[in-house]
């Protein structure tokens, strides 16, 4: 029986929620009020970019063998690196999507701390009323 | 019938745990309370692992999980601590 069909329907679902994710975190970000939504809106969008980099080093199935991950356990014989190289996805994208990580949490604590110094200058954390205020 | 078609087993759990995750972002963003929002953006992460691991980056699940599940959101709950809760309309 094959499923080709199928398989390739539920990438593209996966893909397809991919997307919708960064629209709807995209949307957080422009138009809900609150400052603290807006820090969550943008966690969410970059983890969807990392994981739409993550896919871009994805393979698919080969005659049914899973692809491995890009760690290689054996001593570096030949047959050990021609197997590495015809099963293991690409490891690039997962290096810098690491590091993203970290980037993004001392980002996102950064914004925490600038959170809680606009809370107590301004005592509230709304922007449409932080917009308002002067001074 | 599950030993056989093991790739479409794979992709089936990462399709269901996507559209799983844009009901927990949709729930997150749309919420007014933002405790629960929070938490919902931690159910968002849980399943973005899932995604990783089946997209064979274990590496990535291991440094994700503590991050995006247990600080993001512990430091956001201590900063709501602070401030308010509720988002108006």
């Amino acid at each position: 029986m094959n499923l080709e069909f199928v398989n390739s329907y539920l990438l593209i679902i996966t893909l397809t929620s991919l997307l919708v994710n960064s629209i709807i975190a995209i949307y957080g970000i422009f138009y809900r009020p609150h400052y603290i939504k807006k820090v969550i809106a943008l966690t969410i969008l970059s983890d969807t970019m990392n994981t739409f980099a993550i896919y871009l080093g994805y393979r698919r199935w080969i005659d049914n063998v899973n692809p491995r991950p890009p760690v290689l356990t054996t001593p570096p014989t030949d047959e050990a690196l021609d197997s590495f190289i015809r099963q293991a996805v690409d490891p690039l994208p997962q290096a810098l999507v690491l590091t993203a990580v970290v980037i993004g949490l001392a980002v996102t604590l950064f914004l925490v701390f600038q959170g809680y110094i606009l809370y107590t200058h301004y005592k509230t954390l709304d922007m449409r009323e932080i917009k308002k205020l002067k001074g | 019938m599950i030993y056989m078609y093991p790739e479409t087993i794979v992709y089936l759990i990462m399709a269901v745990s996507s559209i799983l995750s844009v009901v927990a972002v949709y729930l997150a963003i749309m919420e007014r309370d933002l405790v629960r929002a929070v938490l919902y953006s931690a159910i968002q992460s849980g399943l973005y692992t899932i995604l990783y691991y089946f997209l064979m980056a274990p590496d990535i699940v291991l440094v994700y999980l503590p991050v995006a599940v247990g600080l993001i959101p512990g430091v956001l709950l201590i900063l709501i601590s602070k401030t308010e809760r509720v988002e108006k309309e």
